[in-house]
């Protein structure tokens, strides 16, 4: 009974991904002979390639993002442009594609400003192009998010040595940075190259055709347009393959001894004061306010330009669609996430750790399922007991809680662990235990990364363009796809309103997990 | 001789202003509450602390006017003295090039360190693979090889154990007499200085309250500060 909620959360997760699986193997297994391997393999190339050059990128990028960032501690508008990196993180695909055309397209800023000069820039932004700056606008920012925590990590003592020793910068570099980097970026280029692999709005926006179909895009085009369910299965089990030997060295490459407390974050680098190191930062930070700053423009100028359009009908019907689907997938992904945690903490405490591991194992394994491949294999799986069209919106509350799960779980899990090792034996002695327990001695220390989670889940389910796409089959308009549709049908300026509202949701449920998730242990001490 | 006149620091909730007087070869422990300034005064010396005002004058050089690097001293802090991806051997290195590019004399030098500080044949090892001791040697094997004539010492013994925390006294006091170094050690437990010490400062509120032979700063009656400080 008292395993009860982790297991019913395992069942769940569990029995979403084994029928998915079944789905796609039954799909893919009695037509595998008959099937284009030649496109097949030419779509896996393209995937690996998009994947492996934006990994590449944006890792180089966000490191030399941090260490700019690290070295410049005061510079005019660093609030606005570390603001400006994290909603470039956090924005909904759809938006940062949108964004992205808006500047770089045929009509968009660079076109015109081309055009006024005698030059047309013609299509080039569709396909390989366009794909590489989405996806290092928005993993760029992550990576030095991530670079630059671990920096301020390092313990103050290094920096004085640093000092002390009168280390140059490039001596400081080998010595500091670089083994921070190094620890780091494996995990995070794993991470990065998942996003990449399994990415769907941005490819579908910005791909350009089918020359640049990814393997994500693939499945979705053969169940919905040319509905070759074999097709479809084999293209997810190729993803499915790749996404997990990927999972699992992240998994293992991501636990790592914690840092030790005494951070140099406060204080002034060594090398700050080095001429050629400035110049270093500013063509770097030059760079990177280039890729972020007129995408996150233009979604603002643009919009606000076309903000009446957002008074229709479509739009109120595609926001309360949106949240009808936001907030249960949200409140679902929570409920697994305290359930999979509390259970696993359970376990901890009776000395089964590998049980415990075992119990959360599937937040971390979440992110090598793709959404496509897991509603593709639910798809096959459904048809022949009901029309997964008509189960539409449970489906996608049900895949997009899922996809946040590993999020939510991040979130949760630590305080409970937390009041487990500072109140389990006052509240075992006690006999508080079940419901009460999470209540009069968990939710304390859980309340804040509870709504952190739940803003995170909320904000992921919002800008889902995939899964939507995939069961809504015309009869049902997120907010995503309502701005996908009137891009399609190039209405840019009502796409422009729809734009804007979506990236002003993202930044709200943004600033609020970030707010409640402000170091919620220190406050709790 | 080091001296510190009026040794000014600001911040927005602390004030220090410190006057002290370390005669050259002597060692001077530092005492008195957590919080009293004992680490701003050492940071200040070692310049990773801008005094707004006063003189600092080590062996007739103005400290305030060099960079960190080029002050004549050493430092050991409590903990986080060494690289961790870094060898002993490598950690005592930098003491002699940042840029670890050793010919094989500064190899040897390097090597003569560490057995000087009771770690021969211990340069290959990493500090994860060194006991809390074993680390703080490396430290004061890399502090011997920069041959500076001021060490500085902030609690470097205070994660130790009793027995150890003597023998590393003791291991410092041999090495400032053999080089003949200046040296100014922070600490919590006066008595752990035993001998060692030549003079004490009482450090409390950004101030030097007190200075002069052990025997005579931790006498009982002498300073209702340093009686509520030990206890007494």
């Amino acid at each position: 009974m008292k395993l009860l909620p982790g297991f019913a959360a395992l069942a769940l997760i569990l029995g979403v991904v084994v029928a998915a699986f079944m789905g796609i193997l039954l799909a893919a297994g009695p037509q595998a002979a008959a099937l284009p391997w030649g496109y097949v393999a030419s779509v896996l190339r393209f995937t690996l390639l998009q994947a492996g050059l934006s990994t590449a990128i944006s890792i180089l990028l966000g490191a030399a993002l941090a260490l700019a960032l690290a070295r410049r501690t005061r510079f005019a508008g660093r609030s606005v442009f570390i603001a400006a990196l994290n909603l470039a993180s956090v924005l909904p695909q759809v938006v940062a594609a949108f964004g992205i055309i808006a500047v770089a397209g045929r009509a968009g800023w660079l076109g015109e400003g081309a055009r006024f000069f005698g030059f047309d820039p013609g299509v080039w932004l569709y396909g390989l192009p366009g794909i590489l700056i989405a996806h290092v606008f928005f993993n760029a920012p992550l990576a030095a998010r991530v670079f630059l925590a671990s920096l301020a990590a390092v313990p103050g003592e290094h920096w004085r040595l640093a000092a002390h020793l009168g280390m140059r910068p490039p001596a400081l570099f080998r010595l500091i940075d670089l083994p921070v980097i190094r620890r780091e970026a494996p995990a995070l280029a794993a991470l990065i190259f998942l996003l990449c692999f399994t990415s769907f709005a941005v490819v579908l926006m910005l791909g350009g055709g089918p020359v640049a179909a990814t393997l994500e895009v693939a499945i979705y085009e053969a169940v919905r347009f040319d509905v070759d369910f074999a097709r479809a299965g084999l293209l997810a089990l190729l993803q499915v393959a790749i996404c997990l030997s990927f999972a699992l060295p992240v998994l293992w490459l991501t636990r790592r001894p914690g840092e030790s407390a005494a951070t140099g974050a406060d204080l002034a680098r060594p090398d700050a004061e080095s001429g050629a190191m400035r110049v270093v930062d500013a063509v770097v930070l030059a760079l990177a306010g280039l890729l972020v700053m007129p995408p996150l423009l233009a979604v603002g100028l643009s919009g606000l330009a076309a903000f009446h359009s957002l008074f229709r009908a479509d739009v109120a019907e595609a926001a309360l669609t949106s949240f009808a689907i936001a907030i249960p997938a949200a409140a679902l992904s929570l409920a697994l996430a305290i359930g999979l945690a509390a259970s696993a903490r359970r376990l901890a405490a009776a000395g089964r750790v590998a049980s415990a591991s075992a119990m959360t194992m599937p937040g971390g394994l979440i992110p090598a399922v793709p959404p496509i491949a897991v509603s593709a294999g639910l798809f096959v799986v459904l048809r022949p007991l009901a029309d997964p069209f008509g189960l539409a919106i449970p489906l996608i509350i049900l895949v997009n809680a899922l996809m946040a799960l590993p999020f939510a779980l991040r979130q949760v899990e630590p305080p409970l662990i937390l009041s487990a090792e500072r109140y389990g034996r006052l509240a075992e002695s006690l006999g508080i235990t079940g419901v009460w327990r999470l209540k009069l001695v968990d939710w304390p220390l859980l309340r804040r990364p509870f709504l952190a989670a739940l803003a995170v889940a909320a904000a992921l389910s919002l800008g889902d363009l995939g899964v939507a796409a995939f069961f809504g089959s015309g009869n049902i308009l997120t907010l995503p796809l309502l701005l996908y549709q009137r891009m399609g049908a190039y209405r840019v300026a009502e796409s422009a309103s729809v734009a804007l509202l979506l990236a002003i949701l993202a930044l709200m449920l943004f600033l609020a997990a970030q707010r409640w998730s402000e170091d919620p242990l220190a406050r709790s001490r | 001789m080091l001296e510190a006149v009026d040794l000014t620091l600001d911040y927005p909730d602390f004030h220090a202003r410190y006057t002290l007087s370390v005669p050259a070869g002597a060692l001077c422990g530092l005492i008195g509450p957590s919080g009293g300034g004992k680490t701003t005064l050492l940071h200040a010396i070692a310049g990773f602390e801008q005094p707004s005002s006063g003189t600092l004058i080590f062996e007739g050089r103005d400290l305030l006017r060099l960079a960190p690097a080029e002050r004549p001293l050493s430092i050991l802090f409590q903990e986080h003295n060494l690289f961790p991806h870094l060898t002993a051997a490598q950690n005592v290195g930098l003491g002699i090039d940042p840029r670890l590019r050793l010919n094989s004399v500064q190899q040897a030098a390097v090597e003569r360190a560490l057995e000087r500080v009771g770690l021969p044949g211990l340069g290959g090892r990493r500090p994860a693979e060194l006991s809390g001791g074993q680390r703080q040697r490396v430290a004061l094997a890399r502090a011997l090889v920069r041959r500076r004539s001021l060490m500085l010492l902030d609690e470097p013994f205070g994660g130790l154990d009793p027995g150890l925390r003597q023998e590393m006294i003791a291991l410092v006091d041999a090495l400032r007499r053999e080089e003949k170094l200046t040296a100014l050690v922070s600490i919590h437990t006066p008595e752990d200085l035993g001998e060692a010490a030549d003079m004490m400062a009482f450090i409390a509120e950004g101030r030097v309250l007190a200075a002069g032979p052990p025997a005579e700063i931790l006498k009982k009656g002498r300073d209702a500060d340093i009686d509520r400080y030990l206890g007494r």
